[in-house]
């Protein structure tokens, strides 16, 4: 499975994906998008790699191990943000206690924590597609 | 207001995610680490309810929203009560999985089994205090999800099946979940049940079809969940083939979460009026009367142990069911009580029979002559489940049943005595003669002590101890289902 | 009788989105209870959360109202909620989708089918 357009085609446009997925990730609280598309669309961008050149080039480019440790992780730091609003005096997530600076409505630094939520929201659901996607890969190989 | 709850929630979710980097490290032993939080979560369940006598019950906003915006958590009597029972059973069952994983799941595996608990321990103690459709709709999926891993984790076939089956089921009570939840926001514009519960006595008068429509698929679509009578088809293949902690956890608690999730709409969203309004009372309680009898029948009809319980288990539910669908106060105490003791007997009998299974491998029924003569002390701690089902007096089973009775006669209908003690003899019927051949009938060998591990007979006679003090001094327990029932019918 | 026909039309018309959210619920029910093959069974069931999506977003449509972002050039916007919370729908639909169809692969490496009724034949055969 050696497509020379099918590989230089994804070579090109893997990183405008990967660009266009953090877009979306990071203006998750001003327009709509957020943790979930913006991460899924970078997802795709490892899945167009491993599909186009082959699942090893994939497990190279991003281990089994780190996609694991992302995906831990990344639900993880979202628990814990959390727990910041209880340490600042507030209820759970609570967002206006002043830890982050609420900001000015509309710009891309506002909203407090929230894009620190959906950025750890965009790398747990980019991890958990690959290690999906892995796993069903690995699947075909064995059979 | 305190976060304790929570906590519990996160800390649970936390751990689940956290577990499998920490089984990279092979020092840390992931079942003592387990042992620890949950441990953490049942203290800070009872310093909940210590804070709650004191202070009284309160709603909890995370982010600090309050409901028409934000979610809202209930922390009131039924929620203290469900966050008791959960964490307790759930701490005694992890004990027991320590020693017994290694023979129900394959090598290295353990670690995605504590991961999988702990994600179901969350979404439950989540369930019991979400009062919110769309939370209560998220938290039955992750509770879904976790429970049917947690019996496909077992590497055989049967289970998968079994798994399967649960899978589509469950799936199709969900959908109808969420499509009643859409129903009730299409007419009242809201997701917290209790703004819901004070704008549908004026909506029942313009929309009166959505609303009878959503509260059937509620009650059909958690009916499924909860296994109501002829709705049950899937559990005794999940209940049975799981690995035996699996089976303790889903037919002690996740069943009874998806019945108080009932019990919040009917009584909370719905509000008992409204509910009498209508014929549904009448009909679950015609399911539950049917499933008492025939969840008994098929019972003995069973030959393999497991396979009997959860059966058991049928009948079991349909208890609570009928405790709330007598609609009085005593009725719906005796059901929250039956979820407090029936969850800690029927964990109680499924770990004692997965300690049978351990030693000896033996699963039929007939098989276990003279059990009690090689396994005394687990035999022992069997047979005060066994007793505690059949409801005889000084165990806590008896307590329940007993209060059941008093509902029924308090909404006066006396039939459901008659249903009780019927069902009763039943029960006796399929647990006494695994009691008295278990101990009384030919022995196959010379008397013997259980040699079983520490972890393994600890937590079934700790099940044991509980079940016959709170038989013995039900005060406590018996005020606290008092308040938890008047929390939905004053 | 003709004007009665022709108001039970209309209703049907400008209520299909309700009508078509049923049908599809209805379609997937039955491909998800009656038929054999697990495949089938998963895709019945994705029909069936799709057509409650479909209901729920069709609630908070309004008409002739933009896309939820603030402008000032927008006088109405539709009902944000249901599609925020339809997007947690779908994820959740999107997991059990994936675990149901890594069911179906270990009951196929074990069985080599994936028609209920055979495994359930082989299953008491191995009994």
């Amino acid at each position: 499975m050696h497509d020379l357009v099918l590989q230089t085609v994804a070579k090109l446009i893997i990183p405008f994906i990967q660009l266009f997925g953090f877009y979306i990730i990071f203006f998750g609280h001003l327009s709509p998008g957020g943790g979930f598309a913006g991460g899924t669309i970078v997802a795709s961008s490892f899945i167009l790699y491993a599909l186009a050149y082959d699942v090893q080039a994939g497990f190279k480019r991003m281990p089994r191990l780190a996609s694991k440790w992302l995906e831990s992780m990344g639900a993880l730091l979202f628990v814990l943000v959390g727990f910041a609003g209880v340490a600042m005096g507030g209820s759970y997530l609570a967002n206006h206690t002043g830890l982050l600076d609420l900001g000015e409505a509309g710009t891309l630094i506002s909203g407090g924590f929230i894009p620190l939520l959906t950025l750890a929201v965009g790398v747990k659901v980019a991890s958990t597609i690959i290690s999906l996607l892995y796993h069903l890969l690995e699947e075909k190989t064995n059979v | 207001m305190t976060h304790l709850p929570i906590i519990v929630v996160a800390l649970y979710l936390a751990t689940a995610f956290a577990l499998p980097l920490l089984g990279r490290v092979k020092k840390l032993h992931t079942g003592y680490f387990s042992l620890c939080i949950a441990t953490a979560g049942l203290v800070m369940s009872l310093l909940t309810l210590f804070y709650v006598a004191r202070e009284g019950t309160f709603s909890y906003f995370p982010g600090d929203w309050p409901p028409p915006v934000g979610i809202e958590l209930s922390v009131d009597w039924v929620t203290v009560l469900m966050h008791l029972t959960i964490n307790l059973i759930g701490l005694l069952v992890l004990f027991y999985c320590i020693e017994d994983l290694s023979s129900e799941v394959r090598p290295g595996h353990e670690t995605w089994y504590y991961t999988l608990f702990f994600l179901l321990m969350a979404s439950l103690n989540a369930l019991a205090m979400a009062f919110d459709m769309f939370t209560v709709f998220v938290f039955t999926e992750i509770c879904t999800l976790a429970a049917c891993a947690l019996v496909a984790i077992k590497p055989k076939a049967l289970c998968v099946e079994a798994a399967f089956k649960y899978l589509i089921l469950s799936t199709l009570g969900s959908g109808m979940l969420l499509l009643g939840t859409s129903l009730v926001y299409m007419v009242t514009g809201h997701l917290n049940m209790g703004l819901i519960g004070q704008l549908l006595p004026q909506a029942i008068d313009l929309y009166p079809l959505n609303i009878l429509i959503a509260l059937g698929l509620f009650i059909i679509g958690l009916g499924i969940k909860s296994a109501l009578f002829p709705l049950h088809t899937w559990l005794p293949d999940a209940h049975s083939s799981a690995p035996t902690p699996s089976s303790a956890l889903l037919s002690g608690l996740v069943v009874k979460l998806f019945i108080i999730v009932v019990g919040r709409i009917i009584f909370q969203v719905f509000g008992s009026e409204l509910f009498l309004m209508i014929p549904i009372p009448e009909v679950i309680l015609l399911f539950a009367t049917f499933g008492i009898f025939a969840g008994s029948l098929m019972a003995i009809a069973q030959t393999d142990i497991k396979r009997m319980l959860a059966y058991s288990s049928v009948a079991q539910v349909c208890y609570i069911y009928m405790g709330m669908a007598l609609v009085s106060q005593t009725g719906i105490q005796g059901g929250l009580l039956h979820v407090f003791n029936h969850a800690v007997m029927k964990s109680l009998l499924f770990l004692a029979a997965g300690a049978f299974i351990y030693k000896t491998g033996i699963r039929k029924i007939e098989d276990l002559v003279g059990i009690g003569y090689r396994m005394p002390l687990t035999m022992a701690a069997f047979s005060v489940g066994a007793l505690s089902m059949v409801g005889i007096p000084g165990f806590s089973g008896f307590i329940s049943k007993l209060t059941l009775a008093f509902g029924a006669l308090e909404a006066e209908s006396p039939f459901f005595v008659v249903v009780i003690i019927i069902s009763s003899l039943l029960n006796a019927v399929y647990y006494l003669p695994i009691v008295l051949r278990g101990f009384f009938g030919r022995p196959a060998t010379e008397f013997q002590w259980d040699k079983l591990p520490l972890l393994i007979i600890a937590p079934v006679l700790a099940l044991a101890v509980i079940n016959i003090f709170f038989g013995i001094f039900p005060g406590s327990l018996q005020e606290l289902a008092r308040l938890a029932a008047e929390t939905w019918l004053p | 009788m003709f004007e009665t026909l022709i108001n039970i039309l209309s209703a049907l018309v400008s209520n299909m989105h309700y009508l078509t959210a049923m049908l599809l619920f209805l379609i997937g029910f039955h491909t998800m209870l009656t038929h054999s093959n697990l495949i089938k069974k998963i895709i019945g069931m994705n029909i069936m959360e799709t057509s409650v999506f479909l209901f729920f977003i069709s609630i908070g449509y309004v008409h002739n109202a933009s896309a939820p972002i603030l402008d000032d050039r927008v006088a109405a916007y539709v009902n944000p909620l249901p599609s925020a919370l339809i997007l947690t729908g779908i994820v959740v639909a999107v997991s059990l989708t994936a675990f149901s169809l890594a069911m179906v692969v270990m009951l196929y490496k074990h069985y080599g089918t994936i028609c209920s009724d055979q495994i359930m034949r082989l299953r008491e055969e191995e009994q």
